[in-house]
């Protein structure tokens, strides 16, 4: 059943990847904790800004994040795959937007902590968000916003 | 995607069409009854955890196999157990549910010295009450307990039920690479501000299963514990209808599962008595739905050819009482106490009119989810009326007088469900949401949901400092434990 339930996703998301091919729309793959309603708010977010938005569940995110190149203190509470990169945390869609664009050689970008205000997350921003590069090296600063 | 491994091992664990574990290699090995003294070796060992054709896992056990021994003893019997460490840390053993003196109780440093590497320490003490409980460290303990450290003490009624076998199922679930070894990331910040480390293995008695063989008519006491970190099991028993006899190891008025699934959270256990009645050659799956949209087979009751009978044993099930004091709830002295904190926390904390009605307020909470990285950082992510606990040894949250009854009426202003642990008591639950509980059933771990308010009542007649906490062992130790002083 469950190999059955698997299949069928695998399925859809391979139809919805032509159909968001045809609207050139970008798709994320989220994964997310199953109880986590922030990542679902920040999945419509993704969704509301043209992306092709699919989520999974998974308890797995520590070692999914880590297997991601993202060191311990810099997750965020979800992972996105996104057109090659991994995009970590409640992320704002500029900084993917330049992050697509400008193609740069590194695995993906992160915010970690999930600070008030960033997308998904509600509340009021409380100070400028410090978007950190996911490399190879010691982790560099990809944008403040 | 790149985590294929991982997913390989989940399909692998949860679809297990290939081990043929057997109906033997669901029982743990026992050491049975009698007051002469035994031993437990904490030592590295390997185990074959996800079966034959995959590699063994590095464990941690105790007396060479996961899970530990199944201790046996009759009520009213002395423990007495020295425990050696071989291990490459200190550690504690906890006696988990019994009511026993507070020196015994295994928590490092608030109740004894830690058993050094290379140590001993014995413990010796009564069993009061008969019932399924179990042991396991206290020290470190998602890492220790995430290693493999735990077994089953079984304290036999002096005339037990009468049934035609007896099975004790320790669940646990493991975070497994995908070459079977242990995840060895214990500690992060993700597991332990979030649900705690849900692993992706699920074993019964330390085995992948597959099948259980069972006869048409037989009669089966089944005692579940969950020895897992963070795992919440929801187990639905397709085709049968288990009777819970007791929860927690204590006696409770025989009934139906409750809308047909049994919530178990970590440390929770229940007995059950079920009556095998499907036909010859049947096969039943027993689902764990807890996390709705992971829900997966746990394991197939296939029946065999043979019939023990072909109608209902008709043999009485109730237990007999405990040794509990009943509580005096119209005189009880009322505590109130509110958890807080975890992923989301915030948001539950203004719907719920924030934490201000306990006069705790929101702790170091006034800086807002802008400081929940600082948190995260500093690993205090949980609180219990508004303090976050570093260590096991803290002021007590309470200080309760010895022979009193009380009542703690707990809100849990999280986001997520918290398995809430009293060490060195049983008590009753009287209230959930504001509504009696229809059992009152007697428990030492209750589950409560997100926002859910309950109330439990006890007779504090056990002395000296017990911890309460979270069950759920990436949150105990992000800072959701507390000391209740009996004096």
């Amino acid at each position: 059943m469950h190999k059955l339930i698997m299949a069928i996703s695998m399925m859809l998301s391979l139809a919805g990847s032509s159909a968001a091919r045809a609207q050139g729309q970008t798709e994320a793959l989220i994964y997310k904790n199953p109880s986590c309603s922030c990542c679902d708010a920040y999945a419509d977010y993704l969704q509301q800004n043209g992306f092709k938005v699919t989520v999974r569940e998974t308890h797995q995110l520590a070692p999914m994040s880590r297997k991601a190149g993202i060191a311990r203190d810099f997750e965020g509470c979800h992972l996105a795959h996104i057109d090659g990169y991994v995009v970590s945390g409640h992320v704002p869609v500029s900084a993917i937007r330049r992050l697509l664009g400008e193609r740069p050689a590194i695995k993906g970008i992160t915010l970690p902590g999930m600070p008030l205000g960033s997308p998904g997350m509600g509340g009021a921003k409380q100070e400028p968000f410090t978007i950190y590069e996911i490399g190879d090296g010691a982790p560099k600063v990809f944008a403040k916003e | 995607m790149t985590h294929d491994g991982l997913k390989a091992i989940d399909r692998r664990a949860f679809l297990s069409g290939t081990t043929g574990a057997l109906a033997a290699s669901l029982l743990p090995g026992s050491a049975t009854s009698g007051d002469a003294k035994r031993r437990l070796v904490l030592a590295e060992t390997q185990a074959s955890l996800v079966g034959s054709g995959h590699p063994k896992t590095r464990v941690w056990s105790y007396n060479g196999t996961v899970p530990g021994p199944e201790l046996r003893f009759k009520q009213g019997e002395r423990l007495q157990i020295e425990v050696e460490n071989r291990l490459p840390q200190e550690t504690t053993v906890h006696w988990h549910g019994i009511r026993l003196p507070n020196a015994m109780d295994g928590v490092p440093h608030l109740t004894q010295q830690p058993i050094a590497r290379g140590g001993k320490f014995v413990y010796a003490f009564d069993l009061p009450d008969a019932g399924t409980y179990w042991y396991h460290p206290h020290m470190l303990s998602s890492e220790q307990v995430g290693r493999g450290l735990y077994g089953p003490l079984i304290v036999e009624e002096r005339e037990p039920i009468r049934v035609d076998r007896e099975l004790t199922w320790v669940l646990d679930d493991w975070r497994l690479r995908p070459d079977a070894q242990i995840d060895d990331g214990f500690g992060n910040m993700m597991d332990a501000s979030h649900a705690g480390r849900i692993g992706n293995t699920v074993t019964i008695n330390g085995r992948v299963p597959d099948t259980v063989a069972v006869r048409r008519g037989e009669r089966i006491r089944l005692r579940l514990i969950n020895a897992a970190n963070a795992r919440i099991f929801g187990l639905e028993f397709a085709g049968h209808e288990p009777i819970v006899i007791a929860y927690d190891g204590q006696p409770v008025d025989p009934h139906r599962l409750k809308q047909r699934r049994l919530d178990l959270g970590p440390a929770m256990r229940a007995d059950l008595v079920i009556d095998m009645m499907g036909k010859p050659g049947e096969r039943f799956t027993l689902t764990d739905s807890f996390y709705r949209r992971q829900a997966y087979k746990l394991v197939d009751l296939v029946y065999g050819s043979e019939s023990l009978r072909e109608t209902r044993l008709d043999a009485t099930f109730a237990l007999a009482a405990n040794t509990m004091p009943e509580p005096d709830i119209g005189n009880a002295v009322r505590h109130d106490i509110v958890f807080q904190g975890g992923m989301m926390g915030m948001m539950v904390e203004r719907q719920m009119g924030g934490g201000s009605g306990s006069g705790m307020g929101m702790g170091g909470m006034g800086g807002g989810m802008g400081s929940m990285r600082d948190m995260m950082h500093s690993g205090r992510i949980w609180r219990i009326n508004g303090v976050a606990a570093e260590g096991h040894v803290m002021k007590p949250m309470l200080t309760l007088e010895r022979g009193k009854s009380y009542v703690l009426a707990m809100t849990n202003m999280t986001a997520w469900p918290h398995p809430i642990h009293l060490h060195g008591h049983s008590f009753r639950v009287i209230s959930r949401n504001g509504a009696p509980t229809r059992d009152r059933e007697w428990l030492d771990t209750v589950l409560m949901s997100s926002r859910e308010r309950v109330e439990i009542a006890f007779v504090a007649d056990n002395p000296g400092d017990w911890m309460f906490h979270c069950h759920i062992l990436e949150h105990q130790a992000a800072g959701m434990m507390g000391v209740i002083r009996v004096a």
